[in-house]
């Protein structure tokens, strides 16, 4: 190929493409549109449909949008952080219940928890408690899954927890919240080697070393005795939680090495006997790649085989700026309001956008969708970075954009 | 590509079954799933079919579309004409394509695909066919039934024939091709309709009414057709009009009719019965498309065959319009309704006789 024939994906040029997406509203969320991965629907005492959106950095703590009309969402509520040191970045709501996630940037610093709202009046958000898990070893909670109304499942750190690598401070701690007032922890786990006075020799280092830590906690009343919980570095587990108190590990399967870490989320599909298991991209210009959405054979929990991965675009033409590869995917929060859905994996990928494929045969997942807005003015990169989807049980989507986008809302039509 | 008979679903779908999917795999919300949509324009020679796209390509629902030529002795006129037109067409990077063959057509449309994904041409929303005057397009719409990787990707939404409303009477009198494009059509435009008198051209409807009942027939000055008649295809066999005339004969021999039934069919005795069929007379079946209501379906099954070669059937999500009734759009040469129908009732006969009526519920 000669110089006159270079190829825009050696160039790095990336263009914006709707595909089988309905864009049908965007809102930049009155200029504070860079969102986390915390995103939750609430049915107001009122009616109204409620989207609670956690911010992905200071200053901003959260936002609920009005989307009881999908085409024209209104911001209720906007609310400041305590702290400028601080990210909520992730939520769930559960009835008029909510917990927002306190991380704060370096360890001992306040507060570092979650906090847990009355939301019956979304304008007026009321704070019922916070529990704290600040400490000289913690950062408090990154994410947390909270929809049963009794636990909340975090990733965080604790004050009596010291770990062996400071990278490795979050693990998972299960929290009783039936007395939101009052909320207790009543289960941990970590990852052997990872806490000081383990009897098992501490985890390698992968390159990037982002921590053997917690990340997506996620736990299904289909089978409430079981948590699938991703964690960074070291892979994913699942764990037999039948006993809270106890948490034990039934299987762990990592990609890494050969991959460079980073595992996010775990989402089983019960009825299929298959399970969904993200990366995220941490780093810029796809320097991570390929960070996928894997689709793994878990009718034998113990026995965990891949079978297959969502196919991503070239990523030379994705490469320019800012992060490339796979992040969140709809989770079938086991909600009224939440889509549930076995056959098509919703995924973002930072400016790889949002990616709808069908895993009808699991074997050879297909594209079958995909939304890369134009780079919203002001990004950062010079790019859109979608970070998180949700679907509501009207099929419409919702995803946020992690500078300065904010929210877009689509339709699926395929 | 799926015989009518090939059992739905299959044995990997059996390892990991999701109760949402019917027999034929996940419900779609449309005929053509995330399929790129594929529009033919066919039409006699000079009968304006360039001119029509031309000005298709420069409206809003013709943003994106990537143009292949399909030419038989049209001596590159209709390409460098199309070449030169619109930012749409260059859209493709090096400008529009030829295909001689068929399997150039596979090989340009598989092309596009791939080096789309590659980022080596731009993303489009559509592929536009224009075939050769002289082309029967009975053959591309078979390249997308028997392909397995174009009718993967691909789905024809809109196969649209141009008639010249000056020449057209006296082209469709001595040229077969001609009447076979109005025949196939999904969709009929009457060109030129400035350049003749009213009175011919409803003259020319009338003739193209017999050749095609289906067909809706839209007329144009100047290429210049609502655009939404290239896009929008009739919902699966919503092609049925009010007024339809059951069964008209045509010449050549080709006629066209609606089979309908408001009770459903067991995949198996309509699978049964079409490979009976098509082992008798497929060549004589031109085209079938339409709607079934299949036993144990929530949506209509969507059925297109092309003479020997079905695609594979899909599920609806929803019936579009309330009406369970099967609807098939037979096109055929020489092959009465009446057979048609004889046969399924004896197919259905057989099957009660077999108890495959029992075994062939999809619930």
């Amino acid at each position: 190929m000669t110089a006159a024939e270079v190829s825009p994906l050696q160039t790095g040029r990336y263009a914006p493409v709707t595909w089988n997406f309905n864009l049908i509203a965007q809102h930049a969320l009155d200029g504070f549109g860079g969102m986390g991965e915390g995103m939750s629907i609430q049915i107001a005492p009122d009616g109204r449909r409620i989207l609670w959106l956690a911010h992905e950095s200071a200053p901003k703590n959260f936002t609920a949008v009005d989307v009881s009309d999908p085409r024209k969402p209104k911001v209720v509520v906007q609310t400041d952080l305590p702290q400028a040191h601080m990210r909520s970045n992730s939520l769930e709501t559960c009835g008029n219940l909510m917990a927002v996630a306190y991380q704060t940037q370096k360890k001992g610093l306040q507060p570092a928890g979650f906090e847990l709202f009355d939301i019956s009046t979304p304008e007026h958000p009321k704070s019922i408690s916070f529990f704290d898990c600040s400490g000289p070893g913690s950062r408090g909670v990154h994410q947390l899954w909270f929809c049963d109304g009794e636990y909340v499942h975090t990733a965080s750190g604790a004050p009596d927890f010291t770990p062996t690598h400071p990278n490795d401070d979050q693990f998972y701690r299960c929290i009783d919240v039936r007395n939101p007032a009052k909320p207790v922890e009543i289960g941990r786990w970590w990852m052997p080697g990872t806490r000081q006075g383990d009897n098992v020799m501490p985890p390698p280092r992968h390159p990037l070393d982002k921590g053997y830590r917690a990340h997506n906690t996620n736990v299904y009343p289909q089978r409430g005795d079981r948590c699938y919980l991703a964690y960074i570095d070291g892979g994913m587990f699942i764990l037999d939680i039948s006993d809270k108190a106890n948490p034990k590990q039934i299987s762990r399967w990592t990609n890494s090495p050969p991959y460079t870490g980073f595992m996010h989320t775990v989402v089983p599909l019960f009825d299929r006997g298959l399970m969904l298991v993200t990366d995220e991209s941490t780093e810029n210009n796809a320097k991570d790649w390929p960070k996928l959405i894997w689709v793994l054979d878990a009718r034998e929990e113990a026995n965990l085989v891949p079978i297959s991965t969502c196919p991503m675009p070239d990523h030379r033409a994705y490469a320019a700026a800012g992060r490339f590869g796979a992040h969140n995917i709809h989770e079938n929060v086991p909600l009224p309001t939440v889509w549930q859905s076995d056959q098509i994996v919703l995924g973002t990928f930072f400016n790889g956008g949002l990616r709808a494929y069908d895993i009808s045969n699991p074997y050879q997942p297909k594209e079958v969708g995909v939304f890369v807005p134009p780079a919203p003015p002001m990004a950062p990169t010079g790019t859109i970075q979608l970070n998180d989807v949700f679907v509501d049980e009207r099929e419409i989507v919702y995803t946020v954009d992690r500078h300065v986008g904010g929210l877009y809302i689509l339709e699926m039509d395929f | 590509m799926a015989s009518a008979g090939s059992v739905p679903g299959g044995a990997l779908l059996d390892l990991f079954p999701s109760r949402d999917a019917g027999s034929f795999g996940r419900r779609l919300k449309r005929a053509r799933g995330a399929r790129i949509p594929v529009t033919i324009v066919t039409g006699f020679l000079g009968a304006g079919k360039t001119t029509l796209v031309r000005r298709f390509l420069a409206t809003a629902q013709g943003a994106g579309t990537a143009v292949v030529v399909n030419e038989f002795g049209s001596v590159g006129i209709d390409n460098a004409l199309l070449r030169g037109s619109t930012d749409q067409i260059t859209l493709l990077g090096n400008g529009c394509l030829c295909c001689n063959t068929r399997s150039d057509l596979q090989i340009a449309l598989r092309g596009l695909v791939a080096e789309r994904d590659q980022g080596r041409v731009p993303q489009f929303r559509r592929i536009l066919i224009e075939t050769s005057g002289l082309a029967d397009p009975g053959p591309i719409l078979q390249t997308f039934a028997t392909d397995r990787a174009l009718g993967g990707e691909f789905h024809v939404e809109v196969l649209l024939a141009v008639v010249d409303a000056a020449a057209g009477l006296d082209t469709l009198a001595w040229s077969a091709e001609a009447r076979k494009q109005v025949i196939l059509a999904d969709r009929l435009a009457v060109s030129k309709c400035d350049l003749v008198s009213a009175q011919n051209v409803e003259g020319l409807v009338e003739r193209l009414r017999l050749l095609n009942p289906r067909a809706a027939i839209h007329s144009c000055v100047d290429g210049n057709l609502d655009p939404h008649w290239l896009v929008e295809a009739d919902a699966g066999a919503g092609a049925l009009r009010a007024g339809f005339v059951a069964e008209s004969d045509h010449s050549d021999d080709i006629s066209s009719f609606v089979v309908t039934d408001a009770a459903p069919i067991a995949w198996e005795v309509f699978a049964r019965s079409m490979e009976t069929l098509i082992a008798l007379r497929g060549r004589d079946l031109l085209r079938v498309k339409g709607f079934l209501n299949v036993t144990g379906c929530r949506g209509p099954v969507v059925v297109h065959m092309v003479q020997h070669l079905a695609h594979p059937p899909v599920e609806l999500a929803a019936w579009p319009d309330g009406n369970r009734a099967t609807r098939l759009v037979f096109i055929t040469r020489n092959v009465p309704e009446r057979d048609v129908r004889n046969l399924f009732t004896a197919v259905t006969a057989l099957s009660v006789a077999d108890g495959l009526h029992r075994t062939a519920g999809l619930d």
